[in-house]
C-alpha cells in the first residue's frame, strides 16, 4: 500500500503485510488520521489525492460505489469516541446485522451472536441501545461491527483515548487477540506510545505530515534515530516533577462523610432507590499538599470535585476550606476565590466570544475593590507566570493549541490567587509532548505560591510523577490512601491492583 | 458574516462579494424593497389617499406607471407606501419576538427546572391556538388597524423565539466556559448575558429572517381579512384584497400587488438561506458547539415555521 498526498500529509508511504501489526504515531495535527481516511477514501470533501494506495497490489477504485463495496468488504474501522459513532436509535443487535447483511460475501456468514461472543460481550448486551453500554463495551460493539464484515485490514484511529486505564487494557489486548486469531492486518493510530508499543511489532512516526521514522517497534522506541522520536520518546516517561515543598502543614481542607444522591428520572421517583455518586468519603488535604485522586470513571470523583469547588451540593456531609464549614454551592462569596477548579478539555473552557483578558478577569469579580490598573497588573502576572506573553491577552480562544489553552485555564484559576486548586484530569486531552511541560509549571507554581493542589485522574503514571498522597476511588468510595510509592509498590485493595495491572509498561 | 465583511479593505470587500453571488442577488433585490418603501416616506408619484373616481381602472400608462385602482388611486404610490407598512409590521413584530422571547428562553436555561417548566408550558400555551384567532380575538377588543396586527403577529413570535433560544443554550450551558463564569460568583443573568447569549447570537439572527418574510405574509393575512391595516393607509394584503375583487373585470390590478408581495417575501428568504449556510459551514469548519446549535437550530426552523404560518 502507498500512497503520497499534498500539504495536509505529504510523501507518505508504507506498506502493511498480512497480519502484521502497524502503528501510526503523531500528535493532533500530524496528519495521522488524514492517512487513514486516505485508506478508506472517506477523506473529507476538498481533498486532493496524489499518490496511489493499493490492496493485494490492486490500486483502490475511483469510483465511489465501487469503492464502498471495497471498503465493506476489506477494510472494518474503529473509530475514537464509539458513542457517536454508533446509532443512538438502534439497538446494538440491530447495527452489527446491518454491517452482515450490507457485507454479505461468499465465505461463510458470521451470525450476531458470534460476534458478540468473539468481542466478549454477552448476547443481553445485544438487546441494548448504545447509551446503555459502557465506553468499553461501546467499543467492543464498534469493533464487532468492522470485523462483521471479515476484513482483512483492521483500521484503529485512537481506539482506546476516551477511556479510561483498566477499559483501554482490556480493548487493547481484544484487538491484539482478534488479530492474531484472524491474521487480519491492524494500522492502529495513536498519540499514545505505550498503547502503540504494546500492541505493534512495527510502527511509524508522523511529523507535521511527513513520515519521520518507520521501523520495528523496539527499535524505534529503544534507539530512535530522529530527534522528534527521541524528544517523544522521552516525554512519554513522566519525570517526577514534585519540587521540594513543605509539607504536613495546616489542614486546608476537610471532607466528611460527604453524599451526593441522584434521584433516578420515573414516573414515581420516591419508589426508585436514589443514586449514590458519592457514598460517604471522608478526607483531609493539608496546606501546600498535593493529593491525587483516581479511579476508574463514573466512580464519582469528578462529582466530588464539583462539590469542593462550590458546582454542586452535597445531599449529606459537609466541607471546611480554612475552618469555615460548607456543602457546596453555599460556600460563602468571598472564599470563592480561595479555591479554583482547572477542567480537563481546555477547548470547552473559554468562551469564544470573550478575548482571554475578558475569560481571566473573570474570576476577579470575586474580589471586591480592584482598579483597572491593578486589575491588568493581576492578569498581566497570571498570564506570565504560566508563561504566555501579556500581549496575548488580547486574542481570542481560537487562536491557541490545546497546551496553550490548558496553560491558560491554569492562568485563569491563579488569577484570584487562591489556596486551593483543584484540577481535573489536567492533562489528558494534551499531547504527549506538552504534558510534561503543563506538569512541570504546575510543580514549579506550587513550589512558587505555596498552591495546594487535588489533581484528579485516572492515570497512574501522572498521579505517581506529581502527588504527595494519593486516594483511590471506587464506586463513590475511598477504598486506600497512601504515598504513591508505597501505594503503587503494595496495593492493598483489588480495584488499586488491578489500575497497577492495567497499566501499559514503558516504551524502550 | 457581519465581521468578515467590516475586517476586510475594500478590495478584499469586493472578493468577498464576488465568492458570494447568492448573498449580492438577495442583497440588491431586498435593498431595493426597502429603499422603494423609505422613498414613499418623503415622496410617491401621487398621494396615496387622493382618490379620483373619474380616472379609475386605467392601465400602465406614462402618468401612471402601473396603472390605478377602483378608486382611481396611483398603483405604483399604492406599492410602495404598502411595501413599507408590510416591512415595518413585520419587522416590529421580529423585535417583539425576539426581544420578549429571547430573555424568556435564556432566563428558562439559566435558572433550569420552575422556570424552566414555565416558560415551555406558556408557549406551548400560545403554540396551542392558531394566530389568526387571537389576531381576531386582538382586534375584537381593540378594534383593527396596523398596530394590533404588530401586536398580534408579535406575540406568536415570543414563542417561536423563546423555544430557539432556550434549546441552543441548553447546548452551550453543559460547556466548562459556563461552570468557570458560575465559579467567578456570576449569577444566571450574567451567565445568560455574557455566556449564553454570544454564543448562540447567529442562530437567533437566522431565525430572525425566517420570522420577518413570515411576518410579511401573516400581515397580508390579517389585512385581507379586514383585520390589520386600514384604509386610507395600505398594505400589499390590503391592495391584493381590493384587487381580487375586481381581478374577473380588470386584471391587471391584481399583479403588480402580488407580485411585488412575492418578491418581498422571496428576496428576504434567499438572503436568509445564505445567512443560514453560512452558519452551517462555519460550525463544520470546527467550532466545537456549534455543532450542537445546528442540529437544535435545524430542528426548531422547521418546526417554527409551521406553527406560526396562518
Amino acid at each position: 500500500m502507498r500512497f503520497g498526498s499534498a500539504e495536509a500529509v505529504s510523501d507518505v508511504s508504507f506498506t502493511l503485510e498480512r497480519g502484521e501489526r502497524f502503528g501510526i504515531i503523531g500528535e493532533s495535527g500530524s496528519g495521522k488520521t488524514l492517512t487513514a481516511l486516505a485508506v478508506t477514501g472517506l477523506l473529507p470533501e476538498g481533498a486532493v489525492v496524489g499518490g496511489s494506495i493499493s490492496i493485494d497490489g490492486v490500486p483502490l477504485p475511483a469510483n465511489e460505489r465501487e469503492m464502498a463495496r471495497l471498503r465493506g468488504k476489506r477494510i472494518g474501522m474503529v473509530f475514537q469516541e464509539p458513542m457517536t459513532a454508533l446509532n443512538p436509535l438502534m439497538r446494538v443487535t440491530d447495527q452489527i446485522e446491518e454491517a452482515i447483511i450490507l457485507n454479505r460475501s461468499d465465505s461463510a456468514q458470521l451470525d450476531v451472536p458470534y460476534l458478540l461472543k468473539e468481542v466478549g460481550l454477552e448476547p443481553r448486551h445485544g438487546e441494548r441501545f448504545p447509551h446503555q453500554l459502557s465506553g468499553g463495551q461501546r467499543q467492543r460493539v464498534m469493533i464487532a461491527m468492522a470485523l462483521a464484515s471479515q476484513p482483512d485490514i483492521l483500521i484503529a484511529d485512537e481506539p482506546t483515548s476516551a477511556l479510561d486505564l483498566i477499559t483501554q487494557k482490556r480493548v487493547l489486548d481484544l484487538i491484539a487477540e482478534i488479530c492474531m486469531r484472524r491474521r487480519m492486518a491492524l494500522l492502529f493510530i495513536s498519540h499514545d506510545l505505550k498503547a502503540v508499543g504494546v500492541l505493534c511489532s512495527r510502527v511509524a512516526v508522523m511529523h507535521r505530515g511527513r513520515l519521520v521514522e518507520t521501523g520495528p517497534a523496539a527499535s524505534v522506541f529503544s534507539a530512535p534515530q530522529q530527534d522528534y522520536t527521541r524528544r517523544l520518546v522521552a516525554a512519554s516517561r513522566f519525570d517526577i516533577t514534585r519540587e521540594d515543598h513543605p509539607l504536613g502543614g495546616a489542614p486546608l481542607l476537610a471532607v466528611e462523610q460527604v453524599v451526593r444522591e441522584y434521584r433516578q428520572g420515573g414516573l414515581w421517583p420516591w419508589r426508585e432507590k436514589p443514586l449514590r455518586a458519592v457514598d460517604g468519603v471522608s478526607f483531609a488535604i493539608g496546606e501546600g499538599e498535593c493529593v491525587a485522586l483516581v479511579g476508574p470513571s463514573g466512580c464519582g470523583k469528578t462529582t466530588l470535585a464539583k462539590i469542593i469547588v462550590g458546582l454542586d451540593s452535597a445531599t449529606s456531609g459537609q466541607m471546611q476550606l480554612g475552618g469555615v464549614a460548607y456543602h457546596g454551592a453555599d460556600l460563602p462569596q468571598e472564599m470563592r476565590r480561595d479555591i479554583s477548579l482547572v477542567f480537563q478539555d481546555p477547548f470547552g473552557s473559554f468562551n469564544p466570544r470573550l478575548t482571554i483578558a475578558q475569560s481571566l478577569g473573570e474570576p476577579l469579580r470575586l474580589e471586591a475593590k480592584l482598579d483597572l490598573v491593578e486589575r491588568q497588573r493581576r492578569l498581566v502576572e497570571a498570564i506570565e507566570a504560566v508563561g504566555l506573553r501579556s500581549e496575548m491577552l488580547a486574542r481570542y480562544p481560537h487562536e491557541f493549541s490545546g497546551g496553550q489553552r490548558q496553560r491558560l485555564a491554569i492562568a485563569r484559576a491563579l488569577v484570584t490567587r487562591p489556596k486551593l486548586v483543584v484540577l481535573d484530569e489536567p492533562v489528558s486531552a494534551l499531547d504527549v509532548s506538552v504534558r510534561g511541560e503543563v506538569l512541570a509549571l504546575l510543580a514549579r507554581l506550587q513550589a512558587e505560591f505555596g498552591l495546594t493542589y487535588l489533581i484528579i485522574s485516572h492515570d497512574i503514571d501522572m498521579v505517581r510523577a506529581v502527588a504527595d498522597r494519593v486516594l483511590v476511588m471506587e464506586a463513590g468510595r475511598i477504598v486506600e490512601e497512601g504515598r504513591p510509592e508505597t501505594i503503587f509498590a503494595e496495593p492493598q485493595h483489588r480495584l488499586t491492583r488491578e489500575l497497577m495491572a492495567a497499566r501499559l509498561p514503558d516504551v524502550a | 458574516m457581519r465581521w468578515s465583511i467590516r475586517a476586510c479593505g475594500s478590495a478584499a470587500r469586493h472578493e468577498f462579494f464576488k465568492r458570494h453571488p447568492n448573498l449580492v442577488i438577495g442583497l440588491v433585490a431586498t435593498m431595493l424593497f426597502a429603499l422603494l418603501g423609505l422613498i414613499s416616506l418623503v415622496w410617491t408619484p401621487y398621494p396615496i389617499a387622493q382618490i379620483d373616481i373619474g380616472r379609475r381602472f386605467l392601465g400602465p400608462m406614462a402618468a401612471h406607471w402601473l396603472g390605478t385602482d377602483n378608486l382611481g388611486r396611483d398603483m405604483a404610490s399604492l406599492v410602495m407606501s404598502g411595501t413599507l407598512t408590510s416591512f415595518v409590521v413585520a419587522a416590529l413584530a421580529v423585535a417583539i419576538g425576539a426581544g420578549i422571547g429571547v430573555p424568556l428562553g435564556l432566563a428558562a436555561a439559566a435558572w433550569g427546572r420552575p422556570v424552566e417548566w414555565l416558560v415551555l408550558r406558556f408557549s406551548d400555551f400560545l403554540f396551542a391556538f392558531p394566530a389568526i384567532i387571537v389576531a381576531i380575538l386582538v382586534t375584537a377588543l381593540f378594534g383593527p388597524g396596523a398596530i394590533n396586527a404588530v401586536l398580534a403577529i408579535g406575540l406568536f413570535n415570543i414563542p417561536v423565539f423563546a423555544r430557539v433560544a432556550q434549546g441552543s443554550a441548553l447546548s452551550i450551558a453543559t460547556l466548562d466556559f459556563v461552570a468557570t463564569g458560575r465559579l467567578a460568583g456570576l449569577g444566571p443573568a450574567a451567565i445568560a448575558y455574557r455566556h449564553l447569549l454570544p454564543n448562540i447570537m447567529s442562530l437567533i439572527i437566522v431565525q430572525g429572517t425566517i420570522q420577518l418574510s413570515l411576518g410579511i405574509l401573516a400581515e397580508a393575512g390579517l389585512s385581507y381579512v379586514g383585520l390589520g391595516t386600514q384604509p386610507p393607509a395600505t398594505s400589499l394584503g390590503l391592495m391584493l384584497r381590493d384587487a381580487q375583487s375586481m381581478f374577473l373585470i380588470h386584471p391587471p390590478a391584481d399583479a403588480g400587488a402580488g407580485a411585488v408581495h412575492r418578491a418581498d417575501r422571496d428576496w428576504s428568504q434567499y438572503c436568509r438561506g445564505w445567512i443560514a449556510r453560512r452558519h452551517r459551514s462555519a460550525a463544520a469548519a470546527g467550532e466545537c458547539q456549534c455543532r450542537c446549535l445546528r442540529s437544535k437550530g435545524s430542528s426548531c426552523a422547521s418546526a417554527a415555521p409551521r406553527r406560526s404560518a396562518m
